[in-house]
């Protein structure tokens, strides 16, 4: 194919025709399928399992429950070790794996499902985070242990005999003496609910146990980590563990850290053949989900607006295992505060179990429950002192390399040019469409994303000049796969066309931290410049030793290289260096906290940040919400792939636009009540807003080649307390709690007019 | 889950699939488009041995007109409804109903009967269907025998089909001339929360309005008393009755909370609705 017809993405052929393999495609020889049953109880003690009759209808190979693990490590967890690999005596939410039939097929081992027998004494629950921190509150541990530098750097702070399982606090200033001479203290309370990732794909995996140790097909966004944790669980050297990610149907978190894999290896282990497990729809939304929060705000501003101290206090509901969330509750503190200069601050955060499903990272992890709870508070500030909202925000706007706070890194981006693009073109839209009746909100928001700078890649540049990237970046996508041959064909001066980046093989890809937290393209940009820097110098050395040639004269170009005006192709290097007409070079980048100086080891490495603005209409009779206009505006430093970029915004932005009008997972009597894709209802192409403008700003300044940064997190934060800020500013009303939906307005409006 | 496993029965007339019926009795169904029937059977709450698909069943994906009828067999999809010409011409507002029920793949593989016989409370169909005199035609081992849809949903998920009946088509009089109707349901989710619909017929000097509400109750509601209050009514006139008959009607409605809304919200929108639906049929602004 010509480079006049190479799609956008290296991915996309196989994608839209359909040939893209995904891991519920893969066969492994001897492969028999598992499926869970799932505790129908909140929290319970199981009595028994009776598994008789459905070992013996037609295809069961085997039943595997909790009483299977004598031999390896039940326990196991990323930020505490808290969760058996399959419910051990005890249930603690709705959809926790009780017990996995293994048939034939996938549809045999559903028929028995029904077949198996669980009894149940049923316990106290709560569902609710407040509810948990009674004092009377059931536990629904009985004792946790911290995982120190595990996955995140850092220790997460249980607190004994609760349902705390993290407790975070910072101070900086004198917060109470500036609320005690303030001219107004702004408190005020928001809710974010739990919502669901709903990647289209649901969570798969296969295992494998055989003489060279256990191999798994993941869909787990960190390949290292589930290679680790199984490692652990098993007793296998971590080099006898492989992890193989191929094609992944979406993860946004939901597939972060660790999720299904010990468990599909747990029964692949006890059966003694290759175990493939495939969620549907459903049993992943009870596998994952964000942590909802209630975040508490109390500010204290000056006459004419300036902020002299803010409060933050976040309570989170964790659900039945810690899993990441003792960093989300970290980043939904920071994540709270905003690009604005703040003398005096204070942050507080608990994140506490519940009888509900597990809390896990989301897009952005703690950002749209910080953002959603201060940008809000901004416009009711503005609102009380008599402030235009961006005029509140323009005041109080960090500059770039300023402090968000003393201990980070400076924002190395200027806020006020994304608000003020922001406008700009929402602006242009109205033009577009003068006469209609729009009513505008703003909001901005800033993230720090954990970019654990551990990564590495290999680079092999074969003798015909096809080059192959081997990473542990998982094609998720997001569009890593075509950064990857982007970012390596410009570091060798070599055609796109002519680089590959391979499937994810923990086997072959050096150690990465995993794919997530905004990180990817930025660590693996990075990683490729240190790889493409040692071939260049393999290049030099060869052809000094070899043809004679100044190393420094050499130039990369297509196929080759130049020096003295005399082209080369790498045949012509490597076939007089190895004596055959074959071979490769293989270079190597290694990213750690030492690296570039030390550079990379700053927290964080850069900020991700995004303002938005929206247009609305508002049918009050109703309650219903539409947004007619958004304008999503984030710099990025440099797009390596432009269009892939945008996409990745506008995803983002969207999905927050879920969180905010719709998506909410409701408990009733300790049971999920829309856990399907029927009554949860997440955006579709319908609810897009008609007039939607991305604009990426490159003005350089990152920490990656050419200044980029990373990207794809940032605009889900600010689009719901946009939203939100256009109610109020179009129809007098605050709504404190999302999802927006029609009835929740329509009762803030009647509200309103009783008052 | 995925489906049980069952065996599929393809009669290509209607004697076969009731003879088929009697013999494998409430081991068996009958089945057309599938998207309630296969949703259930994969959720497990139904089960059966044997399922006899009607798809094959010739006449059955009959359309036309019938007299002062239109006739719509048992195969008819949403999307023909939404898209046959002849629905478009003589009934546009029902064509706009089909346009809307959920989403393109169930439109297309959705049978209306199915729909009917399946009874889902939040379903757009019965209201407008009542509201226009519609019946059903059942056939079962005794024959033939026709239903009015006033009187065929009997509640959530029941209807008066007998499980042994098939129903063979659903009989719609043409409007006379002058009749305009209207049909709006809202709701958040999957399945409106409230649906109302309108008509309205100018004879002479002495207007006339219908209303029916639906997917608020246990089957569609007619609103006799709006109906009553707006008699004679000239369109220009209707603000001055309308929303005070709205209201005190939705006040009497048995809404309940649920996850579609609080029952105070449904009936505050079924106020709303109500106005809109009359507005719009009289051809009013403010129908939005």
């Amino acid at each position: 194919m010509s480079a006049a017809e190479r799609p956008d993405r290296v991915d996309f052929l196989d994608k839209v025709t359909g040939r893209a393999a995904f891991i519920s495609d893969l066969d492994v020889p001897g492969m028999v399928h598992g499926k869970v049953l799932r505790s129908t109880m909140p929290h319970a003690r199981i009595t028994g399992i009776d598994i008789d009759a459905a070992l013996s209808m037609p295809g069961v190979i085997g039943i595997v429950t909790g009483s299977d693990l004598g031999g390896i490590d039940p326990i196991w967890g990323v930020s505490l070790k808290d969760r058996p690999l399959i419910a051990i005596d005890r249930v603690r939410y709705v959809g926790e794996p009780v017990a996995v039939v293994v048939a034939e097929t996938e549809a045999l081992a559903e028929e028995a499902l029904d077949a198996v027998m669980v009894d149940y004494d049923p316990l106290p629950y709560v569902t609710e985070a407040a509810e948990a921190l009674a004092p009377n509150a059931p536990l629904i541990h009985d004792g946790v242990q911290p995982l120190k530098d595990f996955y995140f750097k850092g220790e997460a702070k249980p607190v004994a005999g609760t349902n705390i399982f993290q407790t975070y606090a910072y101070e900086t200033g004198d917060v109470d003496a500036a609320f005690a001479s303030a001219d107004r203290v702004f408190e005020d309370s928001f809710d974010f609910p739990m919502v669901y990732h709903y990647a289209m794909e649901p969570h798969c995996g296969i295992a494998s146990f055989g003489d060279d140790g256990l191999t798994v097909w993941s869909c787990g966004q960190a390949p290292t980590a589930v290679q680790k944790v199984l490692s652990r669980i098993f007793d296998l050297p971590i080099a006898r563990v492989r992890v193989i990610t191929p094609l992944i149907g979406g993860g946004f978190g939901g597939k972060a850290s660790v999720k299904i894999d010990p468990l599909v290896a747990t029964v692949a282990w006890k059966i003694g053949r290759p175990v493939r497990i495939c969620f549907s729809a459903s049993e992943s939304m009870l596998t994952a989900r964000r942590l909802s929060a209630t975040v508490n705000l109390k500010t204290a501003v000056s006459a004419d607006g300036m902020l002299q101290a803010k409060s933050v206090e976040v309570l989170m509901n964790g659900g039945a295992y810690a899993d990441t969330g003792p960093a989300v509750a970290i980043k939904a503190a920071i994540r709270a505060i905003g690009p604005y200069k703040i003398p005096n601050l204070r942050l507080r955060s608990t994140a506490v179990y519940t009888n509900t499903v597990p809390g896990a990272a989301f897009r952005s992890i703690g950002g749209p429950q910080g953002v959603w709870a201060t940008e809000s508070q901004m416009d009711i500030i503005a609102d009380a002192l008599g402030i235009d909202p961006v005029e509140l925000r323009y005041r109080n706007m960090l500059k770039r390399g300023e402090h968000v706070r003393p201990d980070l890194t400076p924002i190395d981006v200027d806020m006020a040019e994304a608000m003020g693009l922001a406008s700009q073109a929402m602006s242009r839209l109205d033009a577009q469409e003068p006469h209609r009746r729009i009513v505008h909100g703003t909001a901005l928001g800033i993230a720090d994303p954990a970019n654990s700078p551990v990564a590495g890649v290999l680079l092999r540049l074969k003798i015909d000049g096809s080059i192959a990237v081997i990473s542990s970046s998982i094609e998720v996508g997001q569009g890593i796969r075509e950064v990857l041959c982007r970012v390596a064909a410009e570091q060798l001066g070599q055609p796109v066309a002519a680089v590959s980046a391979l499937t994810p093989d923990t086997a072959i890809a050096p150690f990465d931290w995993g794919t997530g937290a905004s990180r990817s393209s930025l660590m693996m940009a990075l990683a490729i410049e240190d790889a493409a820097a040692d071939i260049k110098a393999q290049i030099g050395d060869i052809a000094a030793s070899t043809l004679g040639l100044d190393p420094a004269r050499i130039e990369l170009v297509a196929g080759g290289f130049t020096a003295d005006d005399k082209r080369y192709s790498f045949a012509d290097l490597l076939h007089p260096y190895f004596g055959i007409d074959s071979g490769e070079l293989i270079g190597i980048g290694r990213i750690s906290p030492r690296s570039r100086g030390g550079a990379l080891a700053k927290a964080p490495l850069f900020w991700e940040t995004a303002a938005g603005r929206c247009g609305i209409t508002l049918d009050e009779d109703t309650g219903e919400i539409a947004v007619k206009r958004y304008v999503s505006v984030a710099d990025i430093g440099r797009a390596i792939n432009r269009t892939g970029a945008e996409g990745q915004d506008e995803g983002a932005a969207i999905m927050g636009l879920g969180h905010a009008l719709f998506e909410e997972l409701i408990y009733a009597d300790g049971q999920p009540v829309n856990g399907t894709m029927i009554d949860y209802h997440v955006p579709t192409i319908d609810d897009v807003p008609a007039q939607f403008e991305t604009v990426l700003i490159e003005n350089g300044g990152g920490p990656g080649p050419g200044g980029m940064r990373g990207m794809g997190e940032g605009a889900i934060l600010p689009i719901a307390p946009a939203i939100a800020n256009a109610l109020a500013t179009g129809f007098g009303i605050r709504v404190k709690q999302l999802p927006l939906t029609p009835e929740r307005v329509w009762r803030a409006l009647q509200d309103k007019k009783d008052r | 889950m995925r489906l049980a496993p069952f065996q599929l029965h393809r009669p290509t007339e209607l004697h076969a699939a009731l003879a088929l019926r009697a013999q494998f009795g409430d081991d068996s169904a009958y089945y057309a488009g599938g998207t309630e029937l296969l949703l259930a059977l994969k959720a497990r709450v139904l089960r059966y041995e044997h399922l006899i698909d009607l798809k094959r069943i010739v006449g059955f994906d009959r359309l036309a007109r019938d007299g002062n009828d239109l006739v719509i067999g048992p195969l008819v999809t949403h999307l023909r409804l939404a898209t046959d010409p002849l629905i478009r011409e003589s009934l546009p507002a029902y064509a706009r109903l089909s346009d809307n029920v959920g989403n393109i793949r169930v439109r297309a593989s959705g049978t209306l009967a199915g729909n009917l016989c399946f009874s889902e409370p939040h379903a757009d169909p019965p209201a407008l269907l009542c509201l226009l005199g519609a019946s059903v035609t059942v056939h079962g081992p005794n024959g033939e025998r026709s239903v009015p849809m006033a009187e065929f949903i009997l509640g959530p998920f029941t209807t008066a089909r007998a499980d042994d009946e098939i129903l063979t088509a659903i009989r719609i009089p043409l409007p006379t001339a002058g009749e305009q109707f209207c049909y709006r349901s809202f709701g958040h989710l999957e399945y409106p929360a409230v649906g109302v619909a309108a008509a309205y017929q100018s004879q002479a000097g002495a207007p006339r309005y219908r209303v029916w509400i639906g997917c608020i109750g246990d089957n569609p509601i007619h609103a006799e008393p709006v109906e009553a209050a707006l008699a004679g009514v000239p369109p220009q006139a209707l603000s001055d009755v309308l929303p005070q008959a709205a209201e005190a009607m939705a006040a009497e409605l048995p809404a309940t909370d649920d996850i579609y809304g609080s029952a105070d919200y449904k009936r505050h929108l079924a106020a709303v609705f109500i106005g809109r639906a009359v507005l719009e049929s009289a051809g009013m602004p403010g129908g939005r």
